[in-house]
């Protein structure tokens, strides 16, 4: 136990030491660190889960193909069934029994001792795991969006530098070879100067109108699930789902955000700051309990002049994905490998030893435990990802209000409209608050 | 005192006097019916209803002869009209009433071509050339190509075959094709229509005309597997045709009337054909992709009505008049008049003891951000009501960085 404690410090204080000097993450192949075979048991990260639905056991087995790289200890979840098949996971990788479960998260973090986290939670309850997660110096492995409102992005993004912990996003298409050789391609000129973004989302799905009010089942803590929500009657609504409903979540808009908006700021440089002014208009349903915008369409105007237009992909000339349009053509890349522009001579440039050559990983969840080992920043750190979602919630801010917000991207607050203002963040339910970072 | 109250009264009689300006008749238009192998008693007093609602227009119907009877008779005076609307599939117009409507329509007169229209005059060419597209009537590759939307691709297809067929009426989605037409902008991309006949494989002359919008016929509806056209938009002389192919009637209208898709689209479709422009904004209720949305008597739903109605929500009930008020503070759009306007109306709600706790705490969500010093004071005893605490709470920590 000892021996344990004594590692987990050694990788906090070079997570710590390193952070105050890279400045340009490079690559660094895991087998130069003896990472890439067999890693020596005290060398194992021991993380635990805090959501285990379908995408946090998603990620939950992109770790355990990473072999001894990790050990999973400890399992949290809010439906006592999905908990239970988490366990019975864990204990197949690890041939024993021994994993713990927690249906409370502030038991979980109390009592675990870890090196590090993985959560995957409806996007209203990460400003508070997250940051409590943070806090305890956890490193995360967080789902995307990172925040439901700006201002719990910017309490997670306090808490990432002030605990100087390794954060890495599951906005997992940074990993892809041709995401990153589309935004290589757009960030050394090869399109000329870009003047303009698309951003293709996808559209919005059907209703299923005002379901009646249900008995909560047995396996699942409503209370704990809605958490700093408005208490809301159950109407068999919850997992997956919630991604519909305002209260929890933007819809597809921001679910996907943290992808291909991340992927458009990624070729142009534009990671650090966000958009002056924001406008645009959504479609919402007319009826049911689903109430996320099915159509959006915005356009964001930054300060270089640059306009990105964020819209459901059935507007868009290329569908789905991030377009970049320059005065020498466009590149345009999405899922599925696709990766094509206006000619085809641009796809075969070579970038030279001397242009820029953007952070290099073949694997998200590897990546994030070679981070913890080296101290060096994750592929998709906590800024990035809040600055790709702050894009959707702002678009957001616009839609709602049916005006154009003018952001100020360095002081990040709305200037001139007290009313948006409101709109950056939401009160939690008593008893709960955003933590103090 | 006085002065002021004499001030605001003279506001409200200008006030009132505007607003019925605004709504009285612009426009007259004529609706065509009599020989259908639709229900044409059912669908001509809707498309007039329809048509009026708007504030526009005041509709006449014009009943031909029965089939077989004598259409001299029929001899409309259309230069009286700025609008004709064309429910009408049977015997041949006199020589007279033809020329008369195709010289109404080169001399800028609008039309609205309306579902089984486009069955009618196989052998009139120029009717044809109006109506864009059409379908039966040994209709084939001599009457012009078919007109569909492969993927992206509108594809003329000059491919022999008859034209003109569909499968079982279904519910199914409207895919908007050109989106910065008048008649479409602001429209969702994409919003499902109330069960309807999928007209498909028609063929016409389609010149000078725009495919607005399509459905994709699905082959479990022995559909062609195409995106079929349903909305058009055409210009012939200097007149301009709207052709809807949606609407097939039931007794009362049926969901493909009812749709309010099918409404919406008509009714800009109409201003866009008489006048070149469409002032009406896209209501609250405009179909999404996510559901059908129905209206049973045609008729949008007003301010009034929406916050009579809010008043009495619980949780059972239908969301869409929360929506409605919803979508009137996003067309707002900051300006401060219409927010506290509407501010006043949700205020009235909460202090009301005939109005639900459900419907105060939906109108304490939407105060929380866009009230003023208003609704403050209003809210502030609502923390006394203990099913209304939390949510009263919400509203006032929201309020609070302007108070």
């Amino acid at each position: 136990m000892s021996n344990k404690t004594s590692r987990r410090d050694f990788i906090k204080r070079s997570a710590a030491a390193a952070a105050g000097v890279v400045v340009i993450p490079e690559i660094i192949p895991s087998s130069a660190l003896g990472m890439g075979g067999k890693t020596a048991p005290g060398n194992r990260i021991v993380i635990g889960a805090i959501g285990t639905g379908s995408q946090g056991m998603a990620n939950m087995r992109d770790f355990l193909e990473l072999k001894d790289a990790v050990q999973f200890v400890a399992v949290c979840d809010v439906d006592s069934l999905r908990l239970e098949k988490a366990k019975n996971t864990v204990d197949a990788a690890n041939k024993n029994t021994d994993c713990r479960t927690y249906g409370d998260y502030r038991e979980f973090l109390e009592k675990e001792k870890l090196d590090a986290v993985s959560i995957a939670l409806p996007d209203h309850w990460h400003g508070i795991i997250y940051t409590e997660a943070v806090n305890k110096k956890l490193h995360v492995y967080g789902e995307k969006p990172i925040c439901r409102t700006i201002k719990d992005g910017q309490t997670i993004v306090a808490a990432v530098k002030k605990n100087n912990v390794i954060w890495q996003t599951g906005s997992w298409q940074r990993s892809q070879p041709h995401f990153r050789r589309g935004a290589e391609l757009v960030i050394n000129g090869r399109i000329g100067k870009v003047s303009r973004i698309d951003v293709g989302l996808p559209d919005g799905g059907r209703s299923i109108g005002t379901p009646p009010v249900k008995d909560v089942p047995p396996e699942l803590n409503w209370e704990m699930w809605l958490g700093p929500a408005p208490k809301v009657p159950y109407r068999g609504v919850s997992h997956w789902d919630w991604r519909w409903i305002l209260d929890y979540s933007g819809g597809q808009l921001t679910d996907w955000a943290g992808h291909h908006i991340d992927i458009a700021n990624w070729g142009v440089g534009l990671e650090h700051t966000g958009p002056v002014e924001i406008r645009g208009t959504g479609v919402y349903p007319p009826e049911g309990i689903y109430n996320a915008p099915v159509e959006y369409d915005f356009i964001c105007r930054y300060a270089n002049g640059i306009e990105m237009r964020v819209a459901n992909s059935s507007r868009l000339e290329h569908g789905m994905g991030t377009t970049w349009y320059g005065d020498k053509g466009w590149v345009h890349t999405d899922r599925g490998n696709r990766l094509t522009a206006s000619q085809p001579s641009i796809l075969d440039e070579v970038i030279g030893e001397n242009e820029i050559h953007l952070y290099k990983s073949e694997n998200h969840w590897q990546n994030f435990i070679d981070c913890i080992h080296t101290g060096k920043p994750a592929i998709a750190p906590i800024e990035v990802a809040y600055r790709a979602i702050s894009v959707a919630l702002l678009g957001e801010i616009a839609m709602t209000t049916g005006e154009t917000i003018k952001w100020d991207p360095e002081k990040e607050e709305i200037v001139g409209n007290p009313r948006a203002g409101r709109l950056l963040a939401r009160p939690y339910r008593k008893p709960w608050t955003l933590p103090t970072v | 005192m006085k002065k002021q109250y004499f001030l605001i009264l003279l506001a409200a009689i200008i006030m009132a006097l505007v607003i019925s300006c605004k709504q009285s008749a612009q426009y007259k238009a004529l609706i065509i019916t009599g020989q259908s192998n639709h229900n044409w008693k059912a669908s001509s007093p809707i498309l007039k209803q329809i048509l009026e609602e708007t504030g526009l227009f005041s509709a006449e119907i014009a009943i031909t002869p029965e089939e077989g009877g004598d259409m001299t008779t029929f001899d409309p005076d259309f230069s009286k009209y700025k609008l004709v609307v064309l429910d009408y599939n049977g015997d041949s117009w006199s020589d007279k009433t033809k020329s008369g409507f195709v010289e109404f329509v080169t001399n800028g007169g609008g039309v609205v071509s309306y579902h089984g229209s486009c069955m009618a005059f196989p052998d009139w060419k120029e009717y044809n050339r109006i109506t864009g597209l059409g379908g039966w009537k040994d209709r084939n590759e001599k009457d012009g190509p078919y007109v569909y939307y492969a993927g992206n691709r509108l594809i003329s297809d000059t491919t022999a075959g008859p034209a003109g067929s569909h499968g079982a009426a279904h519910d199914f989605e409207v895919r908007t094709r050109i989106t910065d037409h008048p008649v479409t902008r602001g429209l969702p991309v994409r919003w499902m229509h109330g069960n309807d006949e999928l007209y498909q494989q028609l063929r016409g002359p389609a010149e000078n005309m725009q495919v607005l919008a399509t459905a994709f016929a699905d082959t479990s509806f022995k559909g062609t597997g195409r995106n079929e056209p349903v909305l058009l938009a055409l210009e012939y002389g200097q007149g301009r045709i709207f052709n809807t192919l949606l609407g097939h009637a039931q007794e009362g209208g049926g969901p493909a009337m009812q749709c309010a898709g099918f409404i919406v689209t008509l009714q800009r479709g109409a201003e866009w054909a008489a006048t070149g422009t469409v002032t009406q904004s896209v209501p609250s209720d405009f179909p999404t992709a996510a559901a059908v949305v129905l209206r049973t008597d045609f008729k949008e739903i007003i301010l009034e009505d929406a916050f009579e109605m809010i008043a009495g929500y619980d949780i059972q009930k239908s969301t869409r008049y929360y929506t409605y008020i919803q979508n009137q503070i996003r067309t707002a759009g900051g300006n401060k008049e219409k927010l506290l306007d509407l501010e006043k109306r949700m205020v009235k709600v909460l202090t009301s003891s005939e109005a639900t706790t459900e419907s105060k705490k939906l109108m304490l969500r939407e105060l929380s951000w866009m009230g003023s010093d208003y609704c403050i004071s209003s809210i502030k005893k609502l923390i006394e009501v203990p099913e209304l605490k939390d949510e009263a709470e919400f509203a006032l920590a929201r309020l609070n960085p302007l108070n």
